[in-house]
């Protein structure tokens, strides 16, 4: 004897079952007992304790919507402000020793590139623009990566320049990429 | 578990004013619902976790896009499902099949006590999210497709097979 799938099942459980499964499951004590079954598993998992999660993460996401605040207020991109970056650059490169010196210049350096690549963003960074699915989501995965950076960046900014530094800021430079060609590739494609 | 979440619109407007207090207060009041809707679709605890604050972020920075239109519990719901689905798609070569249930594999021992919610946690990813989505949510297959990217066929598929692992177990469990 044949019986009902279980996506027969579900079809039944949705409403949208074939005439042949709505009548079999009348007459069959097994399909019934199987969907009956379906049934129970799903009332369960609705059931089932709600899981919390362990440690509090507002903290890091108000840090990051701060640093992403501040982000949009900074003028990182325009050329004065790299023009005096590359001042203090020199500066620090003749009055340091030379390991601290190379490390600070490596830093600079590095938010350079950063800053750069904001001003590169501007081009493109419209809200508001229509984006596909994909390309929003994609868009928004990254943002949401550099704002988490960020946050971890303002922590620490205070605190000594090292090397670990220097690789924080290296990281948001490979994200501002992505961002930046994510955003590109979207200007050419609606010929903006 | 069913969320009934009724934000006043006052909290609301604030948020969307970019008041810090309110915007902790709706986190406050959406953490454990979306924790938990991402922590039964992920495998991973940091992963749930992680996506949880990516969720967050861009819920206060697009809150001003909210419009009222429905309930905001269902449209941090969407962006809370999005996220995880994204994070599976990315992790797909970990997340496929691998841990699900299948007969003589080693370490797939059913031990006599299992419960729903071990064999559920047994499934991948993939069957986990859309479980969770159609029978726990009430995604419809449509809703569930477009977010995966996939077709309708997909999502009911995935929903059978997951249904059969999870009797398969769950029988195993009883028999053991």
């Amino acid at each position: 004897m044949m019986h009902c799938t279980m996506e027969d099942l579900g079809a039944l459980q949705a409403g949208e079952a074939s005439v042949w499964a709505r009548r079999h499951i009348t007459t069959c004590a097994a399909c019934q007992a199987e969907l009956e079954g379906m049934y129970q598993r799903i009332a369960q998992l609705k059931a089932l304790p709600a899981l919390r999660p362990p440690r509090d993460r507002w903290p890091a996401v108000k840090s990051a919507l701060r640093a992403q605040r501040s982000r949009r207020r900074r003028t990182w991109g325009t050329w004065t402000g790299s023009l005096a970056l590359a001042a203090t650059i020199a500066g620090i490169l003749l009055i340091q020793p030379a390991a601290t010196g190379t490390l600070n210049a490596e830093l600079s350096q590095v938010k350079q590139q950063s800053a750069t690549l904001e001003d590169s963003l501007q081009h493109y960074d419209v809200d508001g623009r229509v984006l596909s699915g994909h390309a929003a989501a994609l868009v928004a995965e990254l943002e949401d990566r550099i704002s988490i950076l960020d946050g971890t960046l303002t922590q620490r900014e205070p605190s000594v320049q090292d090397a670990e530094l220097v690789k924080l800021w290296q990281q948001r430079v490979g994200l501002m990429r992505e961002l930046v060609n994510a955003r590109a590739t979207r200007a050419r494609y609606v010929g903006l | 578990m069913t969320v009934s979440l009724a934000v006043p619109d006052v909290l609301v407007a604030r948020a969307q004013a970019g008041d810090e207090e309110a915007l902790e207060a709706l986190f406050r009041a959406f953490e454990t619902p979306v924790y938990n809707l991402v922590r039964r679709m992920l495998r991973r605890p940091e992963d749930a976790e992680d996506v949880l604050q990516e969720t967050f972020l861009e819920v206060v920075r697009n809150i001003k896009q909210y419009r009222g239109e429905g309930h905001l519990w269902g449209w941090i719901r969407r962006i809370a499902s999005t996220k995880a689905l994204m994070r599976i798609r990315r992790d797909q070569v970990r997340a496929t099949e691998s841990l699900d249930d299948e007969p003589g594999k080693p370490g797939m021992h059913i031990g006599s006590n299992i419960d729903l919610e071990r064999a559920f946690e047994r499934l991948s990813e993939t069957s986990r999210a859309v479980v969770w989505l159609h029978d726990v949510e009430g995604y419809t297959h449509e809703e569930i497709a477009e977010q995966m990217g996939k077709s309708v066929s997909f999502s009911k598929s995935q929903l059978a097979r997951a249904h059969a692992r999870l009797r398969r177990m769950l029988d195993q469990g009883a028999q053991a």
